[in-house]
């Protein structure tokens, strides 16, 4: 497909009479390689280090591994900075802190998860405090897999950004410019505190239900920790409304085939009393 | 230097400065000498602190609630995290509860393995502290990161011991209800003794930075001084409370693993400042080589783990019974606390609380860093040692 030269916009208005000049493209050529070159190979690293894997960060840039060797170096301040290593659990509480340290570091910037944590929320995911995954709220370019990863793996992946700055100014890789929007509750636990007003009350409910289940018998006075409910009259509403057709159809088939299930399973527990008591 | 008598803690700095003319600096929660996120709010006449507040939570990861979801099994590699620079001694803690509430002997052979164990991540840890401790105290002790080099040097070594055991640098999983999961072989012995030979031979060039620097000296002689009474009623443990004069150790006062029958030496100092938070911690690095090369060729033969594998998990019927255990954990007395479930949550917990020495290390701040000046108040944090994970949990 044949390209309309005329058509062709330039940034500034001297940049085609730059072009048509005999032998600079050769030149701008070369400084653009001089500058893929110096790009790639003085990433500044802000460690964003909160948790274990800020020690393997820590091993990382020390005596063994020696990130200095790439020209990777560690500094404290966002605003020297190419490159933020999110290494450790990000929390609620944390998380805006990292947006707005990820806004103060100048273009271009890059973004390397560290350990699982940070990629995915690892096994904290579920837990109503923690961010599962930056992602979510922070474009990332290089995954570093590991809980945590040794600091060859950290290595590899700062050699993998390497390649992929090369490659993003060369243009045989075009950088997704994504810029992820934080989620409108982003300093919000995704469970609400016991003072929230907009705290769901069966929240509540079902707390002190499982507390009590435990034998722990009147030693637990749920008096206590139920807290009064101001508005009383809303819930029975709310009940109302969705409960009687879930029960209506379904349920008839359900308790029929689930019957003889359920009542197996106590079984094994019994067995393995027997087992065991001898 | 300035005195810290008659510093008030709970100062109200609306009353002491109502019109609002001291500077207020956020130490933290993102800075490279609070050794992880911590924030630390000081009120600044000049240079000199007046009222410092500090804010945990910043790595809240609902730990204890984490681990009434999961079986017995699952929750060691979990509570790893919660000391993340001696994941050794969080297993051992948990372990050790769970044992206690089970009622399960462990076998002689693997109390050895955890002593060693324990005994290799002390002196890793307080290696990991000295050398963040030198970069945080910059050109005192011979200019930025040198330290942290050296000391990273002899940490990694240590780590490739453990690596070779459990085939992790880090967060090994290797200790289980009843025992342990990876044995040690003859290498490992041979290994140890000649990284401890090289690992002394360092430190003693250590301590003489520490003992010929006047600069290292001048900053630390004086800065952050901790009462023991202070200490004792605000439930600080281990090398700082031992540094004020305190003489705890729970190795020598309550012996466990098999420190009943080491005579375990345990170094006081009474002046309660930063050069004697130092000395402590120096002093332990030697008595931790010390205790490894004793046990380390006494090795009983034998299993390591007491209790026969179950079949599943469901088969373990725990009562709502307790267990307590406390061990000496690098920064202190570390506590764990766990009550059965019960029938009707099999082998899970219905409450896990653990107790750490870290949260109590930091609780001291507000006392400490008032009538100290900014560059005191990295030095007196770089002492204190808190471990975030372990604060917020």
């Amino acid at each position: 497909m044949a390209v309309d030269e005329s058509q062709r916009t330039y940034e500034h208005p001297l940049y085609q009479h730059v072009e048509r000049m005999p032998g600079v493209s050769v030149a701008l050529g070369s400084i653009d390689q001089l500058l893929t070159w110096g790009s790639a190979n003085s990433l500044w690293i802000f460690p964003m280090a909160t948790s274990c894997c800020g020690i393997e960060f820590m091993a990382a840039a020390a005596s063994g591994v020696d990130l200095d060797r790439m020209g990777s170096i560690p500094r404290g301040t966002p605003r020297q900075c190419d490159v933020m290593v999110v290494a450790g659990t990000i929390t609620v509480k944390m998380a805006p802190r990292v947006k707005k340290l990820w806004e103060q570091m100048p273009e271009p910037k890059w973004c390397v998860a560290m350990g699982s944590c940070a990629i995915s929320g690892d096994f904290y995911r579920d837990i109503y405090s923690v961010i599962p995954g930056i992602d979510t709220f922070v474009p990332v370019d290089v995954y570093v897999p590991g809980c945590p990863p040794n600091p060859e793996a950290l290595m590899h992946g700062l050699l993998l950004l390497q390649e992929k700055i090369r490659m993003v100014r060369e243009g045989t890789l075009t950088r997704e410019e994504v810029r992820p929007e934080s989620p409108p509750n982003l300093n919000r636990p995704a469970i609400g505190r016991l003072q929230d007003p907009e705290r769901d009350p069966l929240t509540d409910e079902e707390q002190t239900d499982s507390a009590a289940g435990l034998g722990f018998g009147d030693n637990l006075n749920l008096a206590q920790i139920r807290r009064p409910r101001p508005e009383p009259e809303l819930r029975p509403q709310v009940d109302a409304e969705p409960r009687p057709q879930v029960d209506a159809e379904p349920r008839p088939q359900v308790d029929a085939e689930l019957r003889p299930q359920v009542d197996a399973e106590p079984q094994p527990e019994v067995d393995a009393d027997e087992e065991s008591a001898p | 230097m300035h005195s810290v008598t008659g510093v008030d803690p709970h100062l109200d700095i609306e009353t002491y400065d109502p019109s609002a003319d001291l500077m207020v600096l956020n130490l933290g929660p993102q800075h490279p000498s609070t050794h992880g996120v911590f924030r630390v709010k000081l009120y600044l006449d000049g240079e000199i602190i007046i009222k410092a507040v500090p804010y945990a939570g910043y790595l809240h990861r609902g730990v204890e609630k984490l681990c009434e979801e999961l079986t017995f099994v699952q929750i060691i590699p979990i509570v790893d995290k919660n000391d993340y620079v001696s994941p050794m001694m969080n297993e051992q803690a948990i372990a050790m509860a769970c044992e206690a509430m089970l009622g399960i002997e462990v076998p002689p052979r693997a109390l050895y393995l955890r002593t060693i164990f324990a005994e290799l991540q002390r002196l890793a840890s307080h290696l990991l502290w000295l050398g963040t401790f030198g970069m945080d105290l910059g050109g005192a002790l011979g200019g930025g990161a040198t330290l942290f080099m050296y000391c990273f040097r002899e940490r990694e070594t240590i780590l490739g011991l453990f690596e070779e055991v459990t085939g992790c640098r880090f967060h090994y999983n290797t200790h289980a209800v009843g025992g342990n999961r990876h044995d040690i072989t003859p290498k490992f012995s041979c290994d140890t003794k000649t990284t401890l030979e090289v690992i002394e031979k360092r430190l003693e060039e250590y301590v003489q930075i520490f003992s010929s620097n006047r600069i290292y000296r001048a900053r630390t002689q004086g800065i952050g001084v901790l009462d023991g009474d202070l200490a004792n009623s605000l439930g600080i443990t281990g090398p700082l409370a031992r540094a004020s004069g305190v003489d705890h150790d729970l190795r020598r006062d309550a012996p466990y693993h098999i420190y009943g029958e080491l005579d375990v030496k345990v170094f006081t100092e009474s002046a309660g400042d930063c050069f004697a938070r130092t000395l402590v911690r120096l002093n332990e690095m030697y008595e931790s080589i010390r205790i490894v090369r004793e046990i380390i060729d006494s090795v009983p033969e034998g299993p390591i783990l007491g209790m026969k594998p179950g079949k599943s998990p469901g088969h373990i019927k725990i009562d709502a019974s307790q267990g307590y255990s406390c061990i000496e954990s690098p920064r202190g007395e570390l506590g764990t606390y766990i009550i059965g479930g019960g029938k009707s949550r099999g082998a899970s917990a219905y409450r896990l609380k653990i107790r750490s020495p870290s949260l109590h290390a930091a609780s001291c701040i507000p006392y400490l860093f008032p009538g100290h000046t900014v560059s005191d108040a990295v030095a007196i944090l770089g002492t204190l040692d808190p471990i975030m994970g372990e604060v917020d949990r």
